[in-house]
C-alpha cells in the first residue's frame, strides 16, 4: 500500500470520513429486506435454504443432496403450486439469511429457542432433538455427566446446542464441577474428526444426529442427555404468517398420510409419533 | 441498523479478543517466519546442489499450495502421521512455515542486490563472523527489504483470517460467531473489515518509519 | 477413497478453475481502469479509488466474501453464493492489479507520451498504440503473480458453500477420517496450475532482463 498520508492530508481525510459515513448510512436508508407474501412467492417461487453437511437431516452424497429434509423437499415440490429453489450452504448463514429475507424458509433442523423466536417463526417440530453428548468409545474417563467437568467440548458455531450449554454447565455445577473449554466448529463433521483425534473430549448434538453417527462410526459412543426437551423445526421470517400456515399444513398432511413416520424411520431409525404441533421453548 | 451496531458493541469483548488473537498470531508467525527465512536463504544460495535443491523444493512447494489447504493438512492431516497439534499451535505452525518460504525469497532478492564492498571491507578489518553479520550485513538487508517484508506481514494478517476454518478464535471467527447468533451480518463484518484495516495501517506506519530510517542512513 | 470421491474432487477442480478464470478476466481490465483513474488524477474519483484499493488490499478475502454474501441481501440486493464468490474475487484482485498497472504507468517514460501528443495523436489512439502495449509488457510479471495468488485464495469460497477442490477434499476426509489421501490429491491438482503460472512469471522476468541488457 503506497497510500501516503503526507500528501494532501485534509482532502483525503475528509473524503475518508464521508465515505465511512456513507457506508454506515446506506443500509439505514435502504432498510432491511422484508418477508415475502404468498403472492410474491407464488410468482417467483419459494427460496429455501438447507445445510450442506448435517447428517441425517440433510447432506450431500455423490454430489446429490439427500437426507430427511431433502426428501421432504422433494415431496414439497410435488405438493406445492409453485417452484422451489434450493440453496445449500453452511449452517452459520442459514438463519441469518431467513431473518433478513434472503431466503423464505430454512428447511433444516433448526432447534426452537427463545432467542431465535425473537426474529424467526417456527413450523411444527419435525423430530425430537434432546441434546446428548458423544465420546470416544475407548475413553474410559467419561461415564456419566459429572465426568464431563473440565473436559473440552466441541459444538457447532451459532447452534442452539452451543446456546444451551449453560444448561449443562448448571448440571455440572450442581455436582461441584464446571463446564470446560468450548470449541466452536463450522460444521459437525469437523467436530467429530477432532473428537476422533482427541482434540476434544466430547461433542454435543441432538440424539438423532448422534445415533446416526454412532451407527456409521462405532468408535464413538453416545452418553447421557445434557438438556431438557428440545425440538427442531423449519424456520421462516417473523411476519410470514401465510407461508408458515402453508408449511404447517404440508407437515400435517405428511404426518396424516404416514409418510412422515416412514421418513423418520428411514433416516432416524425410529418414528416420533407424538410430536407436538407447536412448541414454546423454555430456553 | 444502529441497533445492529449496538449488538456488535455489546459483544466487543469477543471482537477484541479475536483482534488480539489475530495480532498476536500474525506478529509471532511473522517474526518466526523471518528467522526461519534467514536460515533458508543461505540454503537456497548454497553451492552444494542437494542443499540448494532441497531448499528450492521447499520454497516452490509452499508457493504452489493454497494456504488454506496447507492449514488443513497441518491440522487434520498430520495426526495421521502421529503429530497432533491444537488449533492455535497448528495455525501458528502453518502460518510460520508457509511464510518462511516467502520470506526466504524476499531476503534472497534483497541480498542479491546488496553491494559487496562493505562486507569485504569488514572481512579485511577482521570483524568476527557474528559481529560481521549483525552490524554490516543485517541492517542494510533489513532496510532494503523493509517494504516488501511489510507487505508480507500484511499478507500474514490476511492469511490468519483463513484459520477461522480450523476453529481458531481470531477476528473473522469472532465476527462470524456474533452474526450467526444475532443475525447482524453487515454490522459484524464491516466492523471486522475496519479492524483489519486499522491493523494494516499500523504495519504501514511501521514500514514507513523504517523507510525513513533507511533514507537518513543514506 | 473411492472413485466417486476422486471425481468429486475433480468436479471441485472445474469450479476452482472456472471461478478463477472469471475472476482474472474481469479483474484485470477493472484494475487497469482503476489505475488509469488514479494516474489521470481525476479529482474526486482518484481519491475514492485510492481508498477502495487501500481497504480491499487490507481486507482478508474471507471477511470480504462473508460481508458481501450476508450484508448485500440486508440492503435489498439478493445474491447467491456463486455471484458473491465472483464479486469478492473480482473486487480483491482488481485492487491488487490496480497497483501493478499503476506502477507500470508511473514508470512510463513521459517523453514518449509528449512525443505522441506533439505528433497529433488523439488520446484514445495514444493509449491504444503507445501506452498500452508497453505497460502490458512491464506489468506482466506482477499480473501473473496476482493470478497465482488468486487461485491460491479460492479455497476460501467454501464458507459460502461453493465446493472447490479444497472443500471437496475436506468433506471426504471428514467422512472417512483418512484426510491425507484426498488432501494429497488436492495438492496434486493445485500444484501444476500454480507452478505453471509461477514458471511463466519467472520466464517473463528473465526475458525482460535479457531484453533490457540487450537494449
Amino acid at each position: 500500500m503506497k497510500y501516503s498520508f503526507a500528501r494532501s492530508r485534509s482532502l483525503s481525510r475528509r473524503l475518508m470520513f464521508c465515505s465511512l459515513a456513507a457506508l454506515f448510512a446506506l443500509p439505514m436508508l435502504i432498510g432491511n429486506a422484508r418477508a415475502a407474501s404468498m403472492e410474491e412467492i407464488k410468482k417467483r417461487g419459494l427460496i429455501v435454504a438447507t445445510e450442506d453437511d448435517f447428517n441425517p437431516f440433510e447432506f450431500v452424497k455423490d454430489g446429490k443432496p439427500t437426507g430427511f429434509d431433502n426428501e421432504l423437499i422433494e415431496d414439497l415440490r410435488k405438493a406445492a403450486p409453485f417452484e422451489i429453489k434450493q440453496q445449500i450452504l453452511p449452517w452459520t448463514g442459514i438463519l441469518a439469511g431467513v431473518s433478513t429475507g434472503k431466503y423464505d424458509a430454512a428447511i433444516t433442523a433448526a432447534i426452537i429457542t427463545k432467542e431465535r423466536k425473537q426474529s424467526l417463526e417456527f413450523t411444527s417440530p419435525i423430530a425430537d432433538a434432546t441434546h446428548y453428548y458423544v465420546k470416544r468409545k475407548d475413553d474410559k474417563s467419561i461415564n456419566s455427566i459429572k465426568d464431563l467437568s473440565g473436559k473440552t467440548v466441541g459444538v457447532q458455531a451459532g447452534s442452539a446446542l452451543l446456546g444451551r450449554l449453560p444448561e449443562l454447565g448448571a448440571m455440572l455445577e450442581k455436582e461441584g464441577g464446571k463446564l470446560g473449554k468450548v470449541v466452536e466448529y463450522t460444521s459437525y463433521p469437523e467436530a467429530y474428526q477432532d473428537l476422533a483425534l482427541g482434540r476434544v473430549d466430547y461433542v454435543v448434538n441432538t440424539i438423532i444426529n448422534l445415533q446416526t453417527l454412532v451407527a456409521e462410526k462405532p468408535i464413538f459412543e453416545v452418553g447421557q442427555a445434557v438438556s431438557g426437551k428440545s425440538f427442531p423445526a423449519w424456520a421462516v421470517a417473523k411476519d410470514s404468517t401465510e407461508l408458515l400456515a402453508f408449511l404447517n399444513e404440508f407437515i400435517a398432511k405428511e404426518k396424516a398420510s404416514g409418510r412422515f413416520a416412514e421418513l423418520q424411520k428411514k433416516w432416524f431409525g425410529e418414528a416420533f409419533p407424538n410430536l407436538p404441533v407447536s412448541f414454546e421453548p423454555q430456553f | 441498523m444502529i441497533h445492529d451496531f449496538g449488538i456488535v458493541w455489546s459483544e466487543r469483548a469477543l471482537l477484541l479478543s479475536g483482534l488480539a488473537n489475530t495480532a498476536l498470531l500474525s506478529t509471532l508467525s511473522a517474526a518466526a517466519a523471518l528467522v526461519l527465512g534467514f536460515l533458508v536463504t543461505p540454503a537456497l544460495m548454497s553451492k552444494h546442489r542437494t542443499v540448494s535443491v532441497a531448499a528450492g523444493v521447499f520454497v516452490d512447494g509452499m508457493r504452489c499450495v493454497p494456504f488454506l489447504l496447507f492449514a488443513y493438512i497441518v491440522y487434520y492431516g498430520l495426526p495421521s502421521l502421529g503429530i497432533r497439534l491444537d488449533n492455535w499451535t497448528s495455525g501458528l505452525a502453518a502460518l510460520t512455515i508457509y511464510n518462511a518460504a516467502y520470506m526466504a525469497e524476499i531476503l534472497r532478492g534483497a541480498w542479491v542486490v546488496q553491494p559487496r564492498e562493505p562486507i569485504e571491507a569488514g572481512i579485511a578489518f577482521g570483524f568476527p563472523e557474528i559481529r560481521l553479520f549483525r552490524r554490516i550485513i543485517l541492517p542494510p538487508l533489513l532496510l532494503a527489504a523493509g517494504p516488501v517484508i511489510g507487505n508480507q506481514i500484511i499478507q500474514i494478517i490476511k492469511d490468519s483470517a483463513f484459520l477461522t476454518i480450523i476453529a481458531l478464535p481470531e477476528l473473522t471467527h469472532a465476527a462470524s460467531s456474533i452474526q450467526s447468533r444475532h443475525y447482524v451480518p453487515f454490522a459484524a463484518f464491516i466492523t471486522a473489515v475496519f479492524l483489519y484495516w486499522g491493523l494494516c495501517l499500523v504495519i504501514e506506519a511501521g514500514v514507513s518509519s523504517i523507510g525513513r530510517v533507511a533514507e537518513e542512513r543514506r | 477413497m473411492t472413485g466417486g470421491d476422486i471425481s468429486a474432487i475433480f468436479q471441485g477442480a472445474i469450479v476452482t478453475v472456472t471461478l478463477s478464470l472469471i475472476g482474472i478476466l474481469i479483474g484485470m481490465p477493472i484494475g487497469l481502469g482503476l489505475a488509469l483513474i488514479r494516474w489521470a488524477n481525476i479529482p474526486v474519483a482518484a481519491r475514492i479509488v485510492t481508498l477502495y484499493v487501500s481497504m480491499l488490499r487490507a481486507t482478508p478475502l474471507v471477511t470480504l466474501l462473508l460481508l458481501l454474501f450476508f450484508a448485500l441481501p440486508n440492503i435489498g440486493v439478493p445474491i447467491d453464493p456463486i455471484s458473491a464468490a465472483i464479486l469478492a474475487l473480482v473486487m480483491n484482485t482488481s485492487a491488487f492489479n490496480c497497483e501493478v498497472w499503476r506502477s507500470a504507468l508511473m514508470s512510463f517514460p513521459k517523453e514518449q507520451f509528449e512525443a505522441a501528443q506533439s505528433v497529433g495523436m488523439r488520446a484514445g489512439q495514444r493509449f491504444r498504440r503507445i501506452v498500452l502495449p508497453q505497460i502490458v509488457r512491464v506489468s506482466l510479471p506482477g499480473l501473473v503473480n496476482e493470478m497465482s495468488l488468486l487461485i491460491k485464495v479460492t479455497p476460501v469460497l467454501a464458507v459460502v458453500g461453493v465446493v472447490d477442490i479444497t472443500r471437496a477434499a475436506v468433506r471426504i476426509g471428514a467422512r472417512t477420517y483418512e484426510p491425507l489421501p484426498p488432501f494429497l490429491v488436492a495438492v496434486a491438482l493445485y500444484a501444476p496450475i500454480v507452478f505453471a503460472l509461477v514458471s511463466l512469471q519467472r520466464w517473463i522476468e528473465r526475458r525482460q532482463v535479457a531484453a533490457e541488457a540487450a537494449a
